[in-house]
């Protein structure tokens, strides 16, 4: 099957994050109830204008410089219209003419090796509303309509599945480091319309493109284009290439494959023209600069400072800068002088487990960063053993109480030298035939030193110290 | 008393010589009058309610809103069966504008449905009447609010106007039309119809009332991005009469008589009051010249006025589905719905406007058509924009002449010959100029009108000069019926 | 150049969820042929192409955009509805809408 190449293109809507909608004041808030966040605009009442939401142009002009696009001299909005029952104005606002961002580019990192996608535009828009289906009738809820929705385009770049699904984690990323979106998936806040064609191995005819539209989480997009490739290819390899014909199908997620929708030749033309009740707004020069300054350090900066900076393995690094929530925490926890390795560790060993399997985020966890930076510094100055820094771990996030609580004297892990000298000095002194028969080369004795020692001490003696000293007085 | 100016009416009001309950009361009566013989009403509000007399211009007296603004918990129409049932939940930003300087509505005025249309023959509620003579026409699309104002009903009534929708109704009723620059006015809450072109005005009995109820409902508005700050401009209290050293210009291809080879003894006639009109301003020491304006470039002014305007009101009109409000639908499918709901709702003339936008609107059309006209709309606007740097004010008169006969009437795009002197009024919309009608004689007992058309933001001029104008001259505050020489 | 026919007129009407009698489809046909002829006139007109279209009536706004206040506009359920032919509980009910 490996005589064709396939070419794959992204729309990736995203739903941003703001207080109120793009051209209104209600809520951007998802809710169970329906039609609670709607404005009259929302609901396109006879003689409603739209207003702009700066916040909304600024996250989105954020995300065209991240994304090296161009950026226009003047902000402009564009009728989309065409009429269905979610888009009370009969037409949405979009940007059609000048986008907030065209002719960008992107490198991204996919299994190992690095990426360029070219980015074709990014522009802001409306979302619509949500109908819900029933067998008898179809009830409107406007909750959604008028949330704003950053669509990006890329260029039919990719040329497989992981390529694709890898690009869209680092734009998700991307999103949640600089706020612009939670961009979360099980809200369904991503949707993405995947085109997909496929080509001799040395040909640079691009093949018929076909368009899967509104594929809703990446393991989907990832089943949806092999599948596409799939039965594309086998179309091709049998002869029957005619039969992949210029449509639109959508993904069945039962059944892992791709359904016709509509054929192009219908497509219908949506008349753009440009919003007449939206003047031109000057983009000036100081506000780009002043944005540009506000761009957090994204996913790839922080990654390569945790390597080569922190000395972290590439793996755990990986791991860390996955969530924005996740790198955040462990960067403060460094930062009020944790050692680094130790809070990569804690993190990614003991809290990302405890998230997922209490499911809850870093945002309502307990154990603050200032709280692990404790139960660190105790374990690697010896005040606590490893073990009892995982007790204490543990008893915190039931208890909902400072690791303090649980390092008080009795708890604590015994590193006075003198003090675990003093203790093998009366176990050496009760112990005389041990002590001959270890000496006499039945070493595998030290352990049972070790235990007496630990028993005594009901086990909080540091190990280390105690074998150093044990050690120390044996041989000597 | 409701045919005073609001000038002499709030003088009785502060003076305690009459009350605002007594003047709502005869507004209300003459309004069932006025509703019997032109029509003129999709609502009369019975149970207006008198406030408080303040220093404010405006309070305590009533006043009339064409039905396509939006207003709280009354029935707005914008005279079409989609909207036959529609109460808004907000007022348009005009109507609360006034409501905060206390005046009182007391209708809602009929309109050719949502303001297409030049005729008032398209309300759902039927034709609106001349109140000079029952048998002509008001114009449009602000046909009912004309109607009531020149009937005497109240001394004001709100208008909108996307090509003469103000000041063409004003012409044939003999009153004054003011639609000021565009923005100046919010448009939230107007029903739209082509939204770069659509300006919120009134139609009023003198100039210095348009002023003042200009005055009270223009404000920079948060819920219009098109709306400007003229917070620092006093419409009313700038009105000073002195024009001595304007300049005004006057365009040939239109004046001039030779355009009209069959040339009718009423256009003659109004093209003589006109000149008259000049003399007068002449005589206060302005200076009016004859400018020449390519004819194929006027020419192209309905063409482009209809490819605009029917292009955006497609659009802005695709909110009516009857899905969320307005009458529903019948049909098997959501689609079967919509479209019942629209065919049933609109009237003829709107749906061929529709047809034509939607059209020209087309992917393979839109540059032949729709952008052209907005190409040719910019050469019409700098042209004039190059004329308002040498010139104050345009000056022209109003149509070819007194309000035609009803029947008479085809509501066809208008043919060659008189097309310009129709249709000239639409430059204001495609500058957002700033422009008013007032009457300035009468044709066999019927008023003609002359309108004056100033430079984007130059409304105080525009309203100067036309003030200097009506103070030379007999038609100020006239009522239908009212006929003088 | 006008190449408009009654059954152009009729699907642009379908399109626009609009039906029309014969006699009105006969007079768009009327006027479209005014706005044809006028647009040839302007085809004719010196470099018109590299004429900037006038899209909005004024072309000097500076305006500024305006931040997120935390002010909230939200219709009650009742003025949502108020107007609504069809509904279900909070919701606006229309025929189950086949995708």
């Amino acid at each position: 099957m490996n005589k064709y190449k396939a070419v794959i293109g992204l729309e990736m809507h995203c739903e941003m994050k703001s207080k109120t909608k793009v051209f209104s004041n209600a809520l951007n808030n998802y809710s169970e109830i329906p039609n609670v966040n709607v404005s009259p605009i929302d609901m396109a009442f006879p003689g409603i204008l739209p207003r702009i939401n700066k916040e909304c142009v600024k996250k989105a002009l954020m995300a065209s410089i991240i994304l090296n696009c161009k950026q226009p001299e003047y902000l402009e909005f564009d009728r989309k219209n065409y009429y269905y029952p979610d888009l009370p104005k009969g037409y949405q606002i979009t940007q059609m003419h000048s986008p907030i961002g065209v002719s960008g580019k992107i490198t991204i990192d996919c299994n190992g090796y690095e990426k360029e996608v070219l980015i074709h535009d990014i522009h802001l828009e409306e979302d619509a509303a949500s109908l819900d289906h029933y067998d008898d009738a179809t009830l409107i809820d406007y909750n959604r309509c008028g949330v704003p929705l950053l669509e990006l385009v890329t260029e039919p770049c990719f040329s497989n599945a992981d390529e694709a699904i890898a690009f869209l984690e680092t734009i998700k990323r991307i999103y949640q480091y600089c706020d612009i979106s939670e961009a979360d998936t099980r809200k369904g806040q991503i949707r993405c319309d995947v085109n997909v064609s496929i080509m001799d191995e040395n040909s640079t005819t691009l093949g018929t493109k076909v368009e899967m539209k509104n594929v809703n989480s990446f393991s989907n997009i990832y089943d949806c284009i092999n599948y596409e490739i799939k039965r594309q290819s086998e179309l091709k390899a049998s002869g029957r290439y005619d039969e992949v014909i210029q449509e639109t199908r959508r993904y069945d997620e039962e059944s892992g494959t791709t359904i016709r929708m509509r054929e192009k030749v219908e497509a219908i033309d949506y008349k753009y023209f440009i919003e007449p009740n939206i003047p031109k707004y000057k983009i000036n020069k100081d506000w780009l600069e002043k944005i540009k300054l506000a761009i957090p350090m994204l996913p790839k900066e922080r990654k390569e400072k945790y390597i080569n900076e922190y000395k972290l393995s590439e793996y755990d690094a990986n791991i860390i800068i996955k969530e924005k929530d996740y790198a955040d925490y462990f960067e403060e926890t460094v930062q009020i002088g944790a050692d680094a390795k130790s809070a990569a560790n804690w993190l990614i060993v003991n809290i990302i487990g405890y998230l997922s399997k209490n499911d809850e985020t870093l945002k309502d966890f307990y154990l603050k960063p200032q709280m692990l930076q404790e139960i660190i510094s105790a374990q690697n100055s010896g005040q606590i053993s490893s073990k009892q820094a995982k007790e204490i771990f543990i008893k915190c996030l039931e208890e909902k109480k400072h690791p303090k609580e649980f390092m008080n004297k009795e708890n604590a892990q015994i590193s006075d030298k003198d003090k675990i000298s003093e203790i093998i000095t009366v176990i050496l002194e009760n112990n005389p035939e041990q002590i001959t028969a270890y000496k006499n080369g039945k070493t595998n004795l030290f352990d049972y030193f070790v235990g007496q020692v630990m028993k005594e001490t009901k086990g909080k003696a540091n190990p280390v110290i105690t074998k150093e000293i044990l050690k120390n007085k044996l041989d000597n | 008393m409701t045919e005073l100016s609001i000038e002499k009416l709030h003088n009785l009001l502060i003076n305690g010589e009459i009350s605002s309950e007594a003047l709502i009361k005869e507004a209300i009566a003459k309004s069932y009058e006025v509703q019997k013989k032109c029509n003129a009403f999709v609502t009369i509000i019975e149970n207006a309610k008198a406030v408080e007399v303040t220093d404010n211009l405006l309070s305590g007296i009533p006043y009339g809103i064409k039905d396509n603004y939006s207003t709280k918990g009354i029935l707005s129409t914008g005279s079409s069966n989609t909207l036959k049932n529609y109460i808004p939940i907000f007022d348009a930003t005009a109507v609360e504008q006034l409501k905060k300087a206390g005046a009182v509505a007391v209708n809602k005025t009929a309109l050719d449905e949502f303001g297409m249309g030049g005729t008032g023959t398209t309300a759902h509620t039927g034709i609106i009447k001349n109140p000079w003579d029952l048998s002509r026409t008001c114009a449009g699309s602000s046909s009912g609010s004309a109607a009531a104002v020149a009937a005497g009903v109240y001394p004001y009534a709100l208008g909108s106007d996307t090509g003469d929708s103000i000041r063409k109704p004003a012409a044939f009723c003999g009153i004054v039309g003011y639609k000021p620059t565009y923005g100046m006015i919010s448009r939230y809450g107007l029903f739209p119809f082509a939204s770069s072109l659509d300006t919120c005005g009134v139609l009023t009995r003198n100039v210095k009332d348009a002023a003042i109820v200009v005055d009270a409902m223009k404000k920079q508005d948060e819920k219009d991005l098109t709306s400007w700050a003229s917070k620092d401009m006093h419409l009313y209290e700038s009105i000073n009469g002195e024009v001595k050293g304007k300049k005004l210009f006057y365009i040939k291809e239109i004046v001039d008589e030779s355009n009209y080879p069959n040339i009718s003894e009423e256009l003659k006639k109004h093209l003589q009051i006109f000149k008259e009109s000049l003399k007068k301003l002449e005589a206060q020491g302005v200076i009016i010249e004859e400018v020449s304006i390519d004819k194929e470039l006027l020419k192209t002014i309905p063409s482009v006025y209809v490819c605009i305007s029917c292009a955006e009101a497609t659009s802005n009109m695709s909110n009516l589905t009857g899905i969320a409000f307005g009458p529903r639908g019948n049909g098997e499918n959501i689609y079967e719905i919509m479209k019942n709901h629209r065919t049933v709702g609109f009237s003829p003339l709107i749906k061929r406007r529709f047809v034509i936008g939607s059209y020209i609107l087309q992917k393979e059309n839109q540059e032949r058509y729709f952008v052209n006209a907005q190409r040719v709309r910019r050469l019409i606007v700098d042209r004039m924009k190059e004329l308002f740097k040498k010139y104050d004010a345009l000056i022209l008169p109003v149509s070819k002449g007194v309000a035609p006969k009803l029947d008479e009437l085809n509501d066809e795009i208008n043919d060659e010959s008189t097309v310009l002197l129709e249709e000239h009024l639409q430059i204001g919309n495609f500058g957002g100029f700033p422009s008013i009608t007032i009457p300035n004689g009468m044709i066999n007992k019927m008023p003609v009108g002359i309108n004056i058309t100033g430079n984007c933001f130059d409304d105080i001029n525009v309203l100067n000069i036309a003030y200097a104008l009506e103070s030379q001259m007999n038609y100020k505050d006239m009522t239908a019926g009212d006929y003088r020489e | 150049m006008n190449n408009f026919t009654r059954e152009m007129v009729d699907e642009y009407a379908n399109k626009l969820l609009i039906g029309l009698t014969e006699e009105e489809n006969k007079l768009v046909l009327k006027e479209f042929n005014i706005i044809d002829a006028n647009m040839q006139l302007i085809e004719k007109f010196p470099d018109i192409k590299k004429i900037e279209p006038m899209t909005h009536a004024l072309d000097s706004y500076e305006y500024e955009l305006k931040e997120e206040t935390g002010e909230v506009e939200s219709i009650e359920i009742e003025d949502l509805l108020k107007n609504c032919g069809c509904y279900e509980e909070r919701e606006i009910k229309v025929p189950r809408v086949i995708n």
